[in-house]
């Protein structure tokens, strides 16, 4: 006891030791190597996926990208069928799915009464943790035969010979397979994302900026239009882009749906592919030009979903500028 | 304590009429009942103030007048406030038309994310489609009334987001006296901003009362005592004692009140 009152005396100096340097230094180094390993591991994706598409980008010049044959026999490939494919059905993902997420988001947020809003919310995070295979088995297994009997037969019945409409919607083969019905598979499974994100933004705004935009007398609509939604813009493109950027590369439930057919159609009604679900079926049985074919595809999608990263930063800048 | 408030000059007319007539008002929180019989008149033209302990429901009664408390569906109250003389608590009352009539100015700035050109016109715009060249004219007139037109007038299409504080409430004066209101809330305006900002923002209230009924919360006294013709003083939602400023902080009656104003609580 004596002892410790003794140590304890301000007049008591006791000798301190600087925490240990050695630790300090192993600490800093391994939390380094940790931040250097994501770049290590990007540069070498990036790199194996150029040198593995080379040979084909080399056989096939700017011609891989323009041209929409596909022939495994004389080896003759070209990337313009997939490349329109994922881009049209991503497209017509978020054309569904923005407006049907950001209605959930702010039903929930402003409208939706107590005992609504929990089970709802509770869907919507069991939705997005659903994976991509139940929704592709699902499409294949009941969506896609009730698209065909019940939408492309009629509505190809009624539009045939429109200009326009006769063209873009009009399905020569009824199956339901398709690139629309891509696309709103692919809504199906982004609408989760977007809306939570959306929705947790929107509950982040403090209620005196809501309570303002009511005071002066707007109506709900006024007030979520003109008030909420930009007040929360940045992380609602943010949640756009990462839904778009979802909706690029998913594989599994596209394959299921979108036909797998090689060809550029003018009808959204018509089978087609994209980048991932053209990998997925040709993967196993790939040799030689073709495999590199395949791997320039990835390295497409590569480019392609960067470039959405980095429109969506300059966006994300722009409106934060503001 | 009392001699350290300055006082108004006497300059409540008697005469003017009752712009607002509070009867037998009950409201409640789900179960609990935050106001209790409130009845209080407030004049045309006049500038009341109601003070009081945190708690006391002042804020609460000041968010019936413009019905915000309707946006929360558990929220309730009973009884009568006449709006020249027709109920606005009723069900049947148009609650946003009856916003646009009866402006409020919060106790944070709120400038709606947006340049501070549209947040001015945007009240406006909500009820009238005035020509761009009368709507330019009631934006800048409401900027010059709520004193901010020089500092912002060769910025209009800047964000209002990049405005100081005391600016910001300003612009929302402004923003609320552009609708041109017939009454004025005021949630503690200054009780978030500095000294000189909280100067300027009574300098205002001193002129609008010209044009506008006001009523103003407010936790300081000082405030109410220098910017006030009326006072209600509550305390556990009710209305112990209303009367001209003067009166509450001069010669009180209530021994409740003459406690509250001498800082001897609250």
């Amino acid at each position: 006891m004596a002892a410790v009152t003794d140590q304890m005396a301000p007049g008591a100096h006791v000798a301190r030791k600087t925490p240990k340097g050695t630790f300090d230094i192993v600490f800093r180094n391994a939390s380094f190597l940790s931040a250097l390993f994501v770049l290590v591991l990007l540069a070498g994706i990036m790199l194996s996926m150029v040198i593995g598409g080379w040979p084909a980008f080399r056989e096939m010049g700017l011609g891989f990208l323009t041209s929409s044959v596909w022939d495994t026999q004389n080896d003759q490939y070209g990337a313009l069928p997939a490349i329109v494919g994922t881009l049209s059905t991503a497209l017509i993902a978020l054309v569904i799915g923005v407006p049907l997420s950001l209605g959930i988001a702010v039903y929930l947020t402003q409208l939706a009464p107590p005992w609504f809003k929990q089970p709802v919310s509770t869907a919507i995070e069991l939705l997005a943790a659903v994976p991509s295979i139940i929704y592709g088995m699902w499409g294949l297994f009941v969506f896609v035969p009730l698209w065909a009997a019940y939408v492309q037969v009629p509505l190809s019945n009624i539009i045939e010979g429109m200009p326009i409409i006769g063209t873009v919607l009009y399905s020569r083969s009824p199956s339901g397979l398709g690139i629309l019905t891509a696309g709103i598979i692919l809504a199906f499974m982004i609408i989760p994302f977007i809306a939570s994100i959306v929705r947790d933004m929107l509950d982040q705004i403090p209620s005196v900026l809501r309570e303002s935009a009511y005071g002066i007398g707007a109506t709900t609509w006024e007030v979520v239009r003109h008030v909420l939604v930009p007040q929360a813009g940045v992380s609602i493109i943010g949640a756009v882009m990462l839904g778009l950027g979802r909706a690029l590369g998913e594989t599994m439930a596209v394959t299921f749906v979108v036909g797998n057919a090689n060809r550029l159609s003018a009808s959204i009604m018509d089978p087609g592919s994209t980048i991932a679900s053209r990998i997925a079926n040709e993967f196993n049985e790939a040799l030689g030009l073709q495999l590199n074919a395949l791997i320039a595809l990835g390295c497409i999608l590569f480019f392609v979903t960067f470039v959405v990263l980095v429109i969506a930063r300059i966006l994300v800048a722009r409106v934060k500028a503001f | 304590m009392l001699s350290t408030l300055e006082l108004s000059p006497q300059t409540l007319d008697a005469d003017a009429p009752v712009r607002i007539a509070v009867k037998n008002l009950d409201f409640y929180y789900g179960e609990h009942k935050a106001l209790k019989n409130i009845n209080l008149d407030f004049r045309d033209r006049h500038v009341t103030a109601l003070i009081g302990p945190s708690g006391c429901g002042k804020s609460t009664l000041l968010r019936i007048f413009n019905r915000i408390y309707s946006l929360y569906p558990e929220q309730k109250a009973t009884g009568e406030i006449l709006l020249d003389g027709r109920n606005i608590i009723s069900n049947n009352v148009d609650v946003n038309e009856l916003r646009s009539r009866i402006g409020m100015v919060f106790q944070k700035p709120t400038p709606f994310p947006m340049s501070i050109y549209d947040n001015v016109a945007f009240g406006i715009r909500l009820y009238e489609k005035p020509p761009k060249s009368e709507l330019d004219d009631r934006v800048e007139g409401a900027l010059r009334r709520a004193a901010l037109w020089d500092e912002v007038k060769d910025k209009l299409k800047s964000s209002g987001m990049g405005l100081s504080g005391g600016q910001q409430q300003r612009l929302c004066i402004a923003r609320t006296i552009a609708q041109k209101p017939e009454v004025i809330l005021f949630d503690e305006p200054t009780s978030a901003l500095d000294p000189i900002s909280t100067g300027k923002i009574e300098d205002l209230l001193e002129q609008l009362k010209a044009d506008f009924t006001i009523v103003i919360v407010t936790h300081n006294m000082q405030q109410a005592a220098r910017i006030s013709q009326y006072t209600a003083f509550m305390y556990l939602g009710e209305v112990i004692e209303f009367d001209a400023t003067n009166t509450i902080f001069m010669n009180p009656h209530k021994k409740q009140t003459q406690d509250y104003v001498t800082g001897r609580f609250g």
